[in-house]
């Protein structure tokens, strides 16, 4: 049953409609910017978070994030390009997916299920999952090894294509001690791959 | 000192993401990697986070499987309303509470003016104040009229909570 409207709802109700919200950009921008950035972003999210049902939840809360910070912060002059852009997206970004995984640390790292290639399979991307899914395993139980700061850290450098001070900016680290740190990410999964017989 | 980067990587990386690793690169640079511990780590890691890309790549181009950059937008523009209704609506409930115990401290007043038995209790409560007896009663009350103390208290507690939280649902 629908109960009665109060005097409250009705203000509330004007309230929000007349509520002025100032976003960084424009729809038309956005749209753009979210075209440009949205695939990538959720790749990334759903490797660091190992967890593509929490990809999606945080890809949304990044682009919030961005739109409110950036508007906050002084509006569209604070950026300088879309580059610039990108990196305050995805710093929003890695830190949504570091307390995701700490708040749920006990859920296992996701890899790829029958339902997901089922679904791939069937809308006609499927490449060569036949040849390439022993490997593919391989390399996504190498990953969910890693910390979820060194997965963000090889995934910028090796699927993005990031720069040093890029990667130490999005994972909030000195630029200066970016060079270690990747190195022994590196080291690490490496290693692992070694382990699993994955090679080059 | 461990050596932690390589003049070369940057040149194995470029061949590994352009798929051009090992077979179409220079000799001098498969041979140097073959030697470099750095260089051949860098193959294999960016190798192996090429095929996770092309795989997530995969999934992401899956139709309908991000959400449309329009449906975004608008939700966007619904939650900052709503919270700017919420940040501008927190006043206005500061502002009901303080009118809320206005009120009352008035009612509390007009009653303490014009009632007659509340002069008197006043008057008594003066009396064992001169007279040192007001806290060895109120204690002996207390541990008489224990259950009804207690009640009184938690009403003093519960009464304000109760106002605020209809207040600020409402």
């Amino acid at each position: 049953m629908f109960r009665e409207l109060t005097y409250s709802d009705v203000s509330r109700a004007k309230a929000l409609a007349g509520a002025e919200v100032s976003f960084v950009m424009d729809e038309e921008a956005f749209r753009g910017f979210y075209d440009r950035n949205a695939r990538g972003l959720w790749a990334y999210l759903s490797r660091v978070t190992g967890d593509r049902q929490l990809a999606d939840d945080l890809l949304q809360e990044a682009f919030y994030r961005f739109l409110r910070a950036a508007s906050n912060a002084g509006g569209e002059e604070r950026f300088d390009s879309d580059a610039h852009r990108r990196n305050s997206l995805y710093r929003i970004a890695t830190n949504l997916a570091v307390d995701a995984r700490r708040r749920s640390f006990t859920r296992p790292a996701a890899s790829i299920t029958g339902d997901d290639v089922e679904r791939v399979a069937a809308s006609g991307y499927s490449g060569d999952h036949g040849d390439d899914a022993a490997r593919r395993a391989d390399v996504n139980r190498a990953m969910a090894q890693l910390r979820p700061r060194d997965r963000a850290m090889l995934w910028m450098a090796y699927a993005e294509g990031a720069s040093h001070d890029e990667i130490a900016g999005a994972i909030g680290v000195q630029p200066s001690s970016m060079k270690l740190l990747l190195f022994r990410a590196r080291k690490k999964m490496a290693k692992l791959l070694g382990e699993k017989g994955v090679s080059q | 000192m461990r050596k932690i980067e390589c003049e070369f990587e940057a040149d194995v990386l470029s061949a590994v993401m352009q798929s051009r690793w090992p077979e179409r690169v220079d000799p001098e640079l498969r041979e140097h990697a073959k030697h470099c511990e750095i260089c051949l780590d860098v193959a294999a890691v960016a190798g192996a986070i090429e095929c996770a890309r092309e795989e997530s790549a995969e999934f992401a181009r899956v139709p309908d499987a991000l959400p449309d950059s329009g449906r975004v937008w608008w939700k966007a523009q619904m939650r900052a309303r709503r919270e700017a209704v919420q940040a501008a609506g927190r006043p206005i409930t500061a502002i009901q509470i303080a009118a809320f115990a206005c009120a009352m401290v008035l009612m509390g007043a007009c009653i303490g003016a014009t009632s007659s038995w509340f002069q008197s209790g006043l008057t008594w409560v003066r009396a064992q104040i001169d007279s040192g007896k007001l806290i060895p009663d109120a204690m002996a009350l207390i541990q008489s009229h224990g259950l009804l103390a207690a009640a009184m208290a938690a009403m003093v507690l519960v009464v304000p909570v109760a106002v605020y939280l209809a207040v600020g649902r409402d």
